[in-house]
Parts: structure tokens; sequence; C-alpha cells
């Protein structure tokens, strides 16, 4: 079905009369609307966290050391709380919450170039062909979004969609489902220091330089006027489609769940203990938003001052690694401690994964290159049965050894694991059915 | 379908002849536009009189005028030219504008658009750029031209140029697979959907897997010569099959409900298929085309899906898509006629539903429908409302701002009716640069006119009209935006006017074709 026809199915008269009637008389940009009851609904609801490590992490060095090979390198293992299962030195706060996740350690795909490697990732198909796959934050969000939330259904923080935007994209799902998107549009500036705090806000949510809440009052009213002049001149599906749209963005702007992107109101005790950079707060905006019932949100740790490639460890791996892992390990882990503290563990399913892995061998700067053979993700929380490694690699890194996992079978997992059949079929413009994922679920890994 | 036979290839003939030959070699057929006009009025209307139902009323000088920019150029007027013919009282002054705007290289440019959309799976890939310019600058070259169209069909169907300087991103971008190029060619030259029988035959479809299969053979023994220093270039190669899913029999070349043909005297697989392409044997090019047109003026075809003739899926008026298909081959395949022949229809030039009006079905065309801004429309909508210069933008495809924007805002619908954007994107239209540009104080042309002296505010409020929305304010609107601007303090004076043009360029009348 086509979106818009969609939206006039979905969008009850009901609905419509309420989002109409948070039209722009009474309301200002200066006061915030009061709370809607909806927040409290959501805990039901499931939802997903992808930690993206742009780049490609290097599984060797995370999650499937190989500390009895030359190519293992110089990180040592540690126990975690899963008996038998061992993490890197450098995560030891994730190992104390291990037994909520589990780690596929025989992904092997066939992609090693960042733009196509990432389109596999987070489509599930290979790049190339006619059909615009959507990504996965977009098909989640379709079927997980509530269409009375104020808030947008897939939020993607950081995200560096240079390589390949398509990767990115809503896809043949169209703009209706694209992330609303925090930091996009700095990748690569918005360093932080030791004294700051990442400054994330939503894109385009802020009023533009120079206009105050009071100008922007009066242009709205000016604006209502027109378009609703128009409207009502017009009956027809695409001026309704714009007034009901704009009259969103309008109602997030003012709305006070729009203040879950004000970080300022968390303790600095809480922020400083995800870390201060824009992973460890982006975790925390994610905890925020799940909170507040957002069904998919994307949190991208690409490196360390400001955000980039910085899995791509071409030189001086462990350096590099290290100092991310410190990043990760209090970001991840606070967040599944928090969520699990407000009961949102349950119905939060966490993947972790980039492009694809780096190589085993050393190579003569200290560095791995990309190596889609053989590499990790992880799962944890929310329906996934942790405190376990899936598949298994040969003791030099370099072939998977049991159960090989490609990029659908493990979209298809997550899907599964946030109750939504991956078989579930979306048409393109077309008129083709394309599944969500083509893979079958991976039972072992789901609780 | 009986078309008239215009030129047949013989065994004999020599692919090389045609390609490459530009300019037009039409029939004499100057007299026939006015009637084929007159033709689609008198159908419709014969149409309308037998279902019992009124046309709209003619579209006003404004709604006629900001239309006929957006579909002929893709963009608004400035406020010099919709002043112009405004104040223009010679009866046909529209048709003079179809003219004029037909051989502007704006519309060439904007031809080349909506054919590269068309043409490509992903629109904007900024990975592309190269290719994108070169499939760009190809297309409007044939447009400028005003090559016969079924040429262009068969100079692109042999196409081996890439880069800057040729179509092949057509090609690249589907990765050369003889499946992807057989069912895009299929779709959008022939109108048809040979491509639903590419994994297994349907009881009540005309195309067989062998249809499929057997056309996309012909792309079987395209390859790609390694990048060089001189730029990409598309060989046709001596050897290379197709092969049913699961099967190991090569399936051989054939026209779509044809019989399997191998014509090697006739040049490569890729000029076999130009040859009958443009040949009398081919009895779709012309009918998709006309209705692929049709549906850009329109916002719906005379077939719809537009991919998919077929006797299960009837035109809604059959006559009239019969009559413009022979009309448009025997002008030679003259698309700038048949876009001059559409527009000057009472039938285009008619007004979308009004309040109050009654509900005409759509497949009637008894209204003009609403069409939505594509997001390329809307960008260089916007820049012309912020510059107010129509001075072509020729890195445009190139301009990291516009690529984000298109990124941002691109849309999948085949449908113009379909208004597709979301929050996320509304957001940026409310708060994001590319507003503020023709709203900020600093950095507007627009603003930066308006401040002239001697104008009255009444003035002001006039010309922001006419650069967004083409028309002149209402009585109760200039009441409104005067007062509104007035009550300004001084120093906030030209800070309320862009608060009237920001109004203006967010409004549903601005991002829409009506």
């Amino acid at each position: 079905m086509n979106p818009i026809r969609e939206l006039a199915a979905t969008i009850s008269r009901r609905q419509w009369l309420r989002a109409s009637g948070l039209g722009l008389v009474g309301a200002s940009m200066s006061g915030w609307l009061p709370a809607l009851a909806a927040q409290q609904a959501q805990a039901a609801r499931r939802h997903c966290i992808l930690l993206w490590m742009n780049g490609g992490p290097s599984q060797l060095d995370t999650f499937d050391l190989k500390p009895d090979h030359a190519n293992g390198g110089q990180f040592k293992p540690i126990a975690t709380a899963a008996p038998g299962l061992m993490f890197s030195e450098h995560l030891p706060k994730l190992a104390e919450l291990a037994e909520q996740m589990a780690v596929v350690r025989s992904l092997s795909t066939k992609e090693g170039d960042h733009g196509r490697g990432a389109f596999l990732m987070r489509t599930g198909y290979r790049p190339g062909g006619p059909v615009e796959y959507p990504t996965i934050g977009s098909l989640v969000a379709k079927e997980l979004g509530d269409d009375e939330a104020e808030l947008p259904h897939y939020v993607s923080i950081s995200p560096y969609a240079l390589f390949n935007p398509a990767a990115y994209s809503p896809g043949f799902l169209g703009p209706r489902y694209a992330a609303a998107t925090v930091g996009a549009a700095s990748p690569a500036g918005a360093a932080t220091d030791a004294t700051t705090y990442a400054n994330l806000k939503l894109d385009d949510l802020q009023l533009p330089g120079g206009v105050d809440a009071a100008q922007a009052d009066r242009r709205l009213q000016l604006w209502d006027a027109l378009e609703q002049g128009f409207v009502a001149d017009r009956p027809g599906s695409s001026a309704l489609a714009h007034q009901l749209v704009y009259r969103r963005a309008v109602r997030l702007m003012r709305s006070q769940a729009a203040s879950a992107f004000n970080l300022e109101q968390e303790p600095t005790t809480v922020r400083d203990a995800y870390g201060r950079g824009r992973f460890g707060q982006g975790c925390l905006l994610a905890r925020r938003l799940v909170e507040r019932g957002v069904p998919f949100v994307e949190v991208t740790l690409g490196g360390i001052e400001g955000n980039s490639v910085g899995w791509d460890t071409h030189q001086n791996n462990f350096t590099a690694v290290k100092s991310l892992s410190g990043e990760l390990d209090a970001g991840w882990s606070t967040l599944m401690r928090e969520l699990a503290d407000r009961g949102l563990l349950a119905s939060t399913t966490i993947l972790w994964m980039g492009e694809f892995g780096r190589t085993p061998q050393i190579n003569a700067q200290g560095g791995r290159d990309h190596f889609p053979n053989a590499w990790s993700a992880v799962l944890a929380g929310g329906a996934i049965r942790g405190g376990q490694a899936y598949g298994r690699t040969s003791a030099d890194g370099m072939a998977v050894e049991d159960n090989p996992v490609g990029s659908s079978a493990l979209l298809a997992t997550l899907c599964a694991a946030l109750g939504i059949d991956p078989a579930t079929q979306n048409t393109n413009s077309m008129g083709r059915p394309i599944k969500i994922a083509e893979g079958q679920p991976l039972r072992e890994l789901l609780a | 379908m009986p078309l008239p036979r215009f030129a047949t290839f013989g065994g004999t003939f020599c692919a090389v002849l045609f390609f490459g030959v530009s300019g037009d070699f039409t029939p004499s057929a100057a007299s026939a536009e006015p009637s084929i006009s007159q033709r689609v009025d008198d159908l419709l209307a014969a149409r309308w009189k037998e279902q019992g139902v009124e046309a709209a009323a003619p579209a006003d000088d404004s709604e006629l005028l900001r239309r006929l920019y957006l579909d002929l150029t893709g963009v608004i007027p400035t406020v010099a030219e919709s002043r112009e013919y405004l104040q223009d009282s010679r009866p046909e002054k529209s048709r003079a504008l179809i003219d004029r705007l037909l051989v502007s290289p704006a519309h060439s440019t904007h031809l080349a658009d909506v054919w590269r959309d068309l043409m490509l799976p992903r629109k904007f890939d900024p990975n592309q750029t190269a290719g994108l310019i070169g499939l760009q600058n190809w297309l409007r070259r044939q447009f400028v031209d005003n090559r016969r169209y079924d040429r262009v069909v068969a100079d692109l169907l042999v196409a081996t140029g890439g880069d800057e300087s040729g179509p092949a991103l057509f090609y690249t971008a589907v990765g050369l697979k003889p499946e992807e190029l057989g069912a895009t060619t299929a779709r959008i030259f022939l109108g048809v959907r040979l491509d639903c029988a590419q994994c297994h035959n349907h009881p009540f479809e005309k195309w067989t897997q062998q249809d499929f299969w057997g056309y996309a053979a012909f792309f079987a023994r395209l390859q790609q010569r390694s990048r060089a220093a001189a730029g990409m270039r598309l060989v046709d190669a001596d050897s290379g099959e197709v092969f049913l899913p699961d099967s190991k029999s090569a399936v051989p070349t054939r026209y779509p409900g044809g019989a399997p043909v191998e014509s090697p005297e006739r040049g490569t697989r890729r000029e076999q298929l130009a040859i009958w392409m443009v040949s009398a044997d081919n009895p779709y090019l012309a009918p998709a085309t006309v209705n692929f047109v049709w549906a850009q003026l329109f916002g719906r075809g005379l077939v719809e899906p537009l991919d998919d003739f077929g006797d299960h899926n009837p035109a809604s008026h059959p006559r009239l898509l019969d009559e413009l298909a022979q009309s448009f081959v025997a002008s030679g395949y003259d698309l700038r006629r048949l876009y001059r022949s559409l527009t000057n229809t009472r039938a285009y030039q008619l007004a979308s539903r009004r309040a109050g009006g009654p509900e005409r079905p759509a497949d009637l065309f008894a209204e003009m429908a609403v069409k939505t801004l594509s997001s390329e429309q809307l960008y260089d909508s916007l820049s012309r409302v912020a510059l107010q210069s129509s001075a072509a933008m020729s890195q445009r495809l190139a301009d990291p701002q516009r690529q984000a924007f298109l990124i941002k805002m691109q849309t999948q619908s085949q449908t113009a009716t379909d208004f597709e954007l979301g929050v996320p994107q509304a957001l940026t239209l409310l708060n994001g640069t590319e507003l503020n540009r023709a709203a900020d104080a600093a950095q507007s042309g627009l603003l930066a006119a308006l401040e002239a002296p001697f104008m009255t505010d009444g003035q002001r409020v006039e010309i922001a009209f006419l650069a967004t929305l083409a028309r002149e304010p209402r009585d109760s609107e200039r009441s409104r935006f005067v007062e509104y601007v007035e009550s300004a303090s001084p120093d906030k004076h030209k800070e309320a006017l862009g608060d009237v043009v920001w109004a203006l360029v967010n409004n549903a009348e601005f991002a829409l074709n009506h």
C-alpha cells in the first residue's frame, strides 16, 4: 500500500480530531503541553536498541579472543558472570552482565567494503539491484510504532551515513519511516573532552538560529491561517496530509515528550556513569527514549573525538580498541543496568554489530584490516537467551567452524526477539512483496 | 494495436546509421498538433457527458502559470515572470508561454531529471555523482535537440560511455544484471511487467518465463571494461547467456510475445534489441511513452500503474490512448510536440477540486489532480525564492547541500498525487537551513529586494506572494499580512517580512502543484 493511503487508513477520525485540536491557537512555543498519559501505556511494548560500531569492530579484541594464538594480540581474556564465556579485559563492566548477553561468534558474510558491508548488515540484503531495501530501524519502527506517539518511531544518534546513505535509508517504505537523527549534521566535529558532556540534540527540533520562541509563535500563527485556508478550500488527501504532518512536527517541537532530548535533566552521577562522550550520552538518550515508548533507537560508536570510522583500525589497533572499549563498556553496561532497574530490559532487545570484523593477522602497522569471513555480533536483553556464545571460529580465528550465520539470519533473530515475524512482507513501489528478513531465526539464541 | 508503419529495418540495415544521428526528420505534422489537442478534449468531453459529470472550471491565470512552470521546467516562476504573465492581456498568452517554456534550457533539464528518476533504482547516491552527471548530461542533450524519442531509447540501449560523458550508470546501477535490465527496460519503455514471470509462469498472465528470460538475454553479453583513465566503458562481448532459474539450458533471445530469434547480422544483441525497439514490430513503445507523459502532466496515467499494460488492466480511455499514440508515432516520436499538445488541452488547464464542488472520479480527468512537488522541484523552488534568479544551476547535481536535502526527502511513490513526507522531514522544512535561506534577513535575495525604499508594505506582501505562490494575496490575506508587517518595530521590519516568506514557503499551497 502506498504511504499516504496507509496513513489515511491508519488515522482514525478520532485521532485526526485530536491532532487537529493540538493546533496553534492556545498552545505556544514558550510553554509545554501537559504530559500525555500515553507514556505509561508504552511499558508493555517491545523496543530495540542497535549499537552500531562504525568502521568494523575487531572481534578478536572484544568478544572472540584467541589468547593461545599469535593472531590473538595483546589483550587478555577475562571471565564473565556466565561460566565459560570470556570477554576482553577491557570490557569488565559488560562481563558482569554476560548472563544477559549472547555472543554470535560465527558471522560469515561476503562484503568487505564499508558501504557495501553496512548495507548488508543493516538491511539483511546484499547491495546492488533495483530494490531499495529499507534499513532495519525503519522496518522495526513500522511494525512497532504507535501512530499516536508524539516522539519519532526511529531515532538514530550520531549516524555516519557517508559511506552509503542507502544503508541508513527507509528505502521503499518511504520517507515517513526515516530515522529522526541526532547529530547527523556534524559527524566529524563536536569533539568532547573530559570536562564537558557531548551535546546531543534532535536535528532540526530546535528553532533556527536567531529565531526565538515568540517569533516562532508569530510565524506559526501566520502559517496556520494560510494552511487552514488552503486545506478548507482544497478537499483532498495531499493538502490534508501536509497539514497533519506539519502539525505533528509542531506538536513534537512543543511537547513535553521532546524533553527526552534534554539530558541536563539527569543527575551528573548518572551522566558520568554512561561516559561523557557521544556514545555514552547517546546510550543515556536511548534509555530516555525507550522509557517514553520509542520502539527503535540506534547509537553509533564511531570514535572518541567526534564521530567517524573509529573501529577501522588499520593502524594501531590495540590503542584504538582499548580506548573505544572504555566508551563501549561504560555506555552499554550502564544502559543495560538502568533499563533493568526500570523493568525495561526484558522488553528491550539490544544488537551490537558493525559492518564486518577485522583480520586475525596483525599487519605491519599493528593494525587489523577488513574481514567478513568470520566475525562477531552480540544480542542482549529482551527475549535473548544470554550467557552463551553461539557458533565457533577456528583457533587462529580465520574460519567459522560451527553454525555459520549471515546477516539475514541475524536480523531474523532480532525480529523474533522483538515479536515480529521476519517473514512479514512489505511491497515496494514496483509491486514486489519483500520480506523483512529472508533468514530463519536462530532458536538457540531466543529465550 | 495497429500503428502506422513509418520505418522497417531489413536484414541489411546497419545499426550504425542512426546511432548518434541527432535532430528531427519529422514527417510534416505541424498541422496535426491542434487537432490532437482538440481530439483529446472531444473524447474526454464525450465521456464526461456519458457519465453525467460536469468538468471543473478553467484554472485561473496564476494556477495555470505555476502549474506550467512546475510541469515543464521543474521550478516555480520568479516574481518578474509571474508579473509579466499576469499583466499580459492577450487571449493566447498561455499558448505563447507554453511555446516559450518548451524551448527554455530549464525544460530540457527538467525532462532529464524526470527520466533520470525513472531510470535509476536509487535516485541520489552521492557516491555516484560522476555517473549521475553523465546520465543527466546525456539525457539533457537528447531533449535539447528534441531528438526522436524512439532513437533516444535505441541509443540508450546500445550506449557504451560512462562517468561524466555517458549514460552507463543506467547499466552499472543494477550491476549489469540481464534480468534487472530486462525488467527495467520492459517497464519503462514497453510499459509491461515481464519480470512478473521471472521465477515461474502465472496461469492468467500473458507473459511467460520464456518471454522474460528471452528478453533479458539481449543484455546477457554486456560487460564493464575495467576503469581506465579514459573513464568507464561498456562493451558487448561475443558470448554470454541467461538461464532459467535452476536450469542449465540457455534461453535464446526473443522479443516479448514473439518466437526465439537470432539475427547476428543485425549486430550485437543490444543492437538487435535497439533495432526491434524502433521498428513497427514493436507496438509497445508509443503507448507506454504517451501514457508516461500524460501521467506526469495529469497526475495519473490513462493506464495505471504506468508499467502494467495488458488485457487484464485496460486503459481508462482506450481510444484516447490509441489516438495519442498514433499521433505520437506520426509526428516522428516528437516529445516536445506531445508536451505542447497536452498542455494546450482544455483538460490540462482545468482547475483542481474546490470545496463545495462535486466529487469527480480521478480517472475521468474532469478536474486537475493535485500533485506533490518532487524533492527536486521543492529544493529548486526554494532556491528560486531565496535567489530570485532563473539562472541555470549548472553544478546542482554535485551540490552537497542539495544532495543532503534530496537524500532526506527522497520519496518512493510513483504516484504524483501522494504526499509522502513525515515528521523528520517536516522538522527540517520548519527549522532547517533551506527554508531559512529564503526567510533569513541576512541571506535572502528576496528579502533584500523587498527592502527597497519607496515600496509600501502592501506591495512587499504582494511580491512575497508572487515569489512563492505566483498569485496576489486575497483581500483577507493582504490585510492580515500587511498589518503584521506594519506592526513590527522599524528594526524588526525585515524580520517580519521574513516571517511572511517563511509562512508562505512552509505552506501546503507551496508544496503542492494544484
